[in-house]
């Protein structure tokens, strides 16, 4: 009895306290004549977003707001893709019987996990590219490849050049021909597999795909007659900008690098409890039965492993793409950046930032649905 | 067969002699040893280069002309002594802490018959060498003797503390108490009696107050009367003592660099357990309202990243007080900063409530306790003790990201580069060094504190039977 | 005595055919506690030798050493024919030659029961997969449980798992099955089942060694019992004599606590 009132007043209290908070953000905003609307969305952004020449200002608020989503969602999936492939290398040596090998990782691991992210960013932006060995781009370091004489890479402090692709030709024909060799290659995987299980050969079929998708993949290209070429790097002729190629932003290469090695180190830590939470008997019973250490790996410890990884890997992965809201801290457009930016600008700050949020919960959401379904999928089977 | 005769077989393990350990190590078998011939002189080559960079070609002046900056930032120089005082306090609340936890794990052991592993200063050393390290380094960086007598006067105090084990047994809570009062004087001493200080205080001492009076004779009704009584009677005394005595300070809003940090990452901590605790209850609960409230608070929390928080926290919440009132930027910033990690501990909290069997509490009620003290007493301790690895990574968590206020342009640790790149001499140069000073500053505490919690982990998991 | 004894040891070996397991002088650390010390045993083709002994007597060190899980530090150990060693390839000789059965039972929960037992001839035996099923269904028909073949270890009871482990060892057609208490951790209701498979393989001639506190079993079909303390081999004999008339008093005390 005394608990059910204990609790409905702990209901009305924050009730009360709620409706205080927003009472007070009305009046205050009715004072500074601030409406609640949303449609500061469709009015023109005014400023220019930085590496993005082809943004209007005169756009409306919501493309400002979609290009900053398309740069997190970039920087997420590199950061993303860096750290799953550092991590699992990393998380494996530190598991290695080699001591060297061990001891890199740990260290690896010790270091980057008690240090801040932003310090990773800010040392890649600042140490490594702003102020860092790198030139400015008038003096930008131009490589070249053996015996050409354009340049291949075009290295400076604010923005690299690499290679591009131009389209000479029918370009999406190619893509979709690629898809073809990628659904060919498939069906050549599974045909080796099973003619593995008839037979009892080795499949190879890592090679036989390869194969069968280069093949694809050039025919094509001198079927169509070139349809594509690549695009080198080149700088203006006043040295100011970049003509041609593919243009890498620092800050880009600063979050999504940083981000990566960053975590990595956490990625390493939970391969590695995966593989040592696998019963030390499911290894005992592998090495008994005659199998090497990479069967014993990819038959029984690994797929037992990847089960207890796959939950806190996909956390981590959703880390990563929040903790890209620090390129608030440098010149990387994502969207806190932007956000951050607008509101100096004079946007509503209330609004901006519930749409902020709203932005980030739906990348959560979608991530928490991915996890709840790749969890039910891995349930081991019981009684 | 034959059965075993001792006398001739040796009874040692066969000893591994270097060679011997560099074979078995390094090269075991042929995919290793080639993986050694690749690392090796990558591995050299990198110590080489860092060796050159630490201590032959690194412009760590910008440290050594900046030690002042990045360690209190801008706190006016002639208010420095409070920092020192603050500094001697809180190594004299750490002794008391530090012996009467001793003290009463020794106490506990001596009933039950055990010893107690001993503590000698190299086993302290080994333990905290990262924090060792970092103040060593510091010590270098510091280009006048003071900071070595502050650091003897600190030492000192630290020693004075462990004095509080000598306090017989029955009276072992007012260790407790004592340490926590000399925090809290730590902190005032620094700040004054301006803002929320008083408040602060009074709380204290009246949680201090009801924990040392323990009324251990008396029982039921009567022991919460008294309690309460002697609460509020502190707090209504601290109240008076504070409105009569006022003294200036520095305020919060006033302090940067490392010494923000350090007090900023606290508060967070020390703030949001209880928030969390609750929200954690609040989501078991059985009305529905309290729980879809703290559900729908704590996912939302958890699927944003704090920074926008912090915007939040800087653009909205001076709408949400009364006109009049207005927060300053630190103070905005704990608040985000609580609230954040508020939900993730009543996570934790609650990953740890579940993992308590439910025996537990069956147990509880057939012995007829009601269920607030079945919670208090029964469940809430070992769900408690059974995270607290988690909690204390939650902490570090935090810790990192007070680096965040950098974005705030509030002048933490981090931040403070600005002030010191601002400066004509250091604008464009030695960037690397100054984050690699920063770097090392953080990495020295979280490291620490990671340590800590492996080794608490490592104790609680030898409690369980 | 030490006469008599060697006697009775050397029928024991004779009467049962050439040696197919040679262990000498073996001793085994695990860091300054020497868990084996200088233990010397032959086992002959199909022997089947229990080895009892109370806990922390070395027994289930010594097998573990055998098939090389645990690695000995000094002492040889030859396998039928090929001798231990550090060398990767001997071990993985030694190892296709010997089955092994844990108290655990081990069973790989991502696999089903066939896929379990058809695993390693596939990988390891490079056999195909339609004669690895078909070994497996024979081996699983063996043990009396071929309608499980398409579920998981997690829906079996702890009887039926530990017969799916018999039958993995076993469809990698071993000279030798090495039993480490096999029925320790089983329901006493499904003891028999396994103890029953068990008789039926020693029947058909294999070799077995069985680290067991099952006395029945060692009664109805060990050639050899051998007893263990402390890490030493303390007492060998038949069945018959050691039982009824055990010589060290070592072997008397443990009998009298478990008989």
């Amino acid at each position: 009895m005394l608990r059910a009132a204990g609790q409905v007043a702990a209901v009305a209290v924050i009730f009360l306290v709620l409706r205080w908070l927003i009472g007070n953000l009305a009046t205050n905003y009715g004072r500074l004549n601030i409406g609640f609307d949303f449609g500061f969305l469709f009015r023109p952004t005014q400023f220019q977003i930085p590496n993005h020449p082809e943004f209007d200002p005169r756009s409306p608020v919501w493309r400002m707001v979609l290009v900053g989503v398309k740069n997190t969602a970039l920087a997420g999936i590199f950061g993303v893709a860096l750290a799953g492939v550092l991590g699992l290398i990393i998380g494996i040596g530190r598991l290695s019987q080699n001591w060297l090998a061990a001891r890199l990782s740990s260290g690896y691991v010790e270091f980057f996990r008690n240090i801040p992210p932003l310090v990773v960013i800010v040392f890649f932006s600042f140490a490594v590219f702003l102020y860092g060995p790198l030139p400015h781009l008038r003096e930008a370091i131009e490589l070249e490849l053996f015996g050409s004489d354009r340049p291949a890479l075009i290295l400076s402090n604010g923005e690299w050049g690499i290679p591009g692709i131009r389209s000479t030709g029918d370009i999406s024909l190619y893509g979709i021909l690629t898809l073809v060799g990628i659904v060919v290659a498939a069906l050549v995987w599974r045909w080796r597999t099973r003619v593995t299980e008839q037979s009892g050969e080795s499949h190879h079929r890592v090679l036989w795909s390869l194969g069968v998708l280069l093949v694809v993949l050039v025919g094509s290209y001198v079927a169509l007659g070139g349809p594509f070429v690549v695009d080198w790097p080149q700088l203006s002729e006043n040295r100011r900008r970049l003509v041609s190629g593919f243009s890498v932003n620092a800050g880009f290469m600063s979050v999504a690098g940083a981000l990566g090695l960053y975590t990595a180190s956490h990625v390493a830590e939970i391969i590695r409890g995966s593989i040592q939470a696998v019963p030390w008997g499911q290894s005992e019973a592998a090495n008994a039965l005659a199998f090497t250490n990479f069967q014993r790996y990819r038959f029984v410890v690994l797929p037992q492993a990847m089960r207890i990884a796959i939950p806190p890997l996909i956390n981590q992965a959703l880390n990563l793409i929040k903790n890209t809201s620090l390129a608030a801290a440098v010149a990387y457009p994502e969207i806190t950046n932007l956000t951050q930016t607008s509101i100096g600008n004079g946007r509503p700050a209330v609004q901006s930032i519930v749409v902020l949020m709203a932005v980030y919960l739906a990348i959560s959401l979608v991530v928490s649905l991915i996890l709840n379904v790749v969890n039910r999928r891995m349930q081991l089977v019981t009684r | 067969m034959t059965a075993s005769t001792l006398d001739s077989h040796p009874l040692h393990p066969p000893r591994i002699g270097p060679l011997e350990w560099i074979r078995s190590r390094l090269f075991p078998n042929l995919r290793s040893g080639i993986l050694t011939i690749l690392l090796a002189p990558v591995v050299v080559y990198a110590l080489y280069r860092g060796a050159l960079f630490f201590f032959v070609n690194g412009r760590w002046e910008v440290v050594t002309r900046n030690l002042t900056l990045f360690m209190q930032g801008t706190y006016p120089r002639g208010e420095q002594w409070r920092i020192v005082a603050q500094l001697m306090l809180l190594a004299l609340a750490l002794g008391v802490g530090t012996s009467t936890s001793a003290a009463s794990r020794a106490d506990i052991a001596r009933e039950a018959g055990l010893t107690v592993g001993k503590r000698t200063p190299l086993s302290i050393i080994k333990r905290f060498w990262s924090l060792i390290v970092f103040v060593l380094v510091l010590l270098y960086f510091a280009a006048t003797v003071t900071p070595w007598l502050v650091m003897a006067g600190t030492v000192a105090a630290f020693l004075v503390g462990t004095s509080a084990r000598f306090i017989p047994s029955r009276f072992r809570n007012i260790g407790w108490t004592l340490a926590a009062l000399i925090l809290v004087a730590a902190f005032q001493v620094v700040v004054g009696t301006v803002g929320y200080s008083w408040m602060i205080t009074a709380g204290v001492l009246a949680a201090g107050a009801w924990a040392t009076f323990q009324f251990e004779g008396v029982e039921g009704r009567r022991a919460t009367v008294y309690r309460t009584s002697v609460a509020v009677a502190a707090a209504v005394v601290a109240y008076f003592v504070y409105t009569v005595l006022v003294f200036p300070g520095v305020g919060w809003d006033h302090w940067s660099g490392l010494h923000l940090t350090l007090w900023v990452s606290a508060f967070a901590i020390v703030l949001s357990f209880p928030l969390g605790l609750l929200l954690a209850l609040a989501r078991r609960s059985t009305l529905p309202v309290l729980r879809w409230v703290s559900t729908g608070y704590i996912e939302l929390i958890r699927g944003v990243p704090l920074i926008t928080l912090l915007f939040m926290g800087q653009y909205i919440l001076g709408f949400m007080l009364p006109q009049g009132t207005d927060p300053s930027s630190i103070t905005r910033a704990i608040t985000a900063m609580t609230l954040f990690t508020a939900a993730y501990v009543a996570e934790i909290v609650r990953g740890g409530l579940q993992s308590i069997p439910h025996g537990q509490t069956e147990a509880g009620l057939a012995l007829g306790l009601p269920t607030g003290k079945l919670m208090r007493m029964i469940v809430l301790p070992q769900a408690l003790r059974s995270v607290i690895p988690a909690l204390v990574g939650q902490f570090i968590s935090i810790f990192k990201d007070s680096s965040l206020l950098y974005i705030l342009a509030i002048h933490e640790f981090l931040g403070v580069r600005s002030l010191v790149h601002a400066q004509p001499d250091f604008r464009v140069i030695a960037h690397a060094e100054s984050l690699v000073f920063v770097a090392i500053g953080y990495w020295a505490f979280a490291y620490a504190m990671s340590k800590e919690s492996q080794r608490l982990e490592v104790r609680l998991r030898a409690g369980k039977s | 005595m030490n006469r008599e004894r060697a006697q009775v040891f050397a029928d024991a070996t004779e009467a049962k055919g050439d040696v197919i397991i040679e262990v000498e002088g073996v001793d085994k650390f695990f860091g300054d506690f020497q868990a084996l010390k200088d233990i010397n045993m032959n086992v002959g083709r199909q022997e089947v030798v229990v080895v009892i002994g109370p806990s922390g007597s070395g027994k289930s060190t010594l097998i573990r050493c055998i098939n090389r899980l645990e690695k000995h530090d000094r002492g040889r150990i030859v396998v039928n024919g090929i001798e231990l060693t550090d060398d990767l390839r001997n071990i993985q000789e030694v190892r296709r030659e010997t089955g092994m059965v844990f108290q655990q039972f081990n069973l790989f929960p991502h696999l089903t029961v066939l896929d379990n037992i058809t695993l390693a001839p596939r990988e390891v035996r490079r056999m195909p997969k339609k004669e690895a099923e078909e070994l497996g269904m024979r081996m699983l028909e063996r043990v009396k449980i071929p309608e499980q073949a398409r579920k998981y270890p997690g829906q079996l009871s702890g009887g039926q798992q530990q017969r799916v482990a018999i039958a993995r060892a076993l469809a990698m057609q071993p000279k030798v099955m090495l039993f480490d208490e096999p029925t320790s951790a089983l329901d006493p209701e499904m003891i028999k089942e396994v103890l029953d498979v068990m008789v039926e393989l020693a029947d058909s001639g294999m070799t077995m060694i069985v680290v067991t506190h099952e006395m029945g079993f060692a009664r109805a079909v060990a050639n050899r019992v051998v007893f263990m303390a402390d890490g030493q081999i303390v007492e060998v004999g038949t069945p018959e004599h050691f039982f009824t008339d055990p010589r060290e008093d070592r072997t008397k005390l443990f009998l009298s606590q478990i008989l």
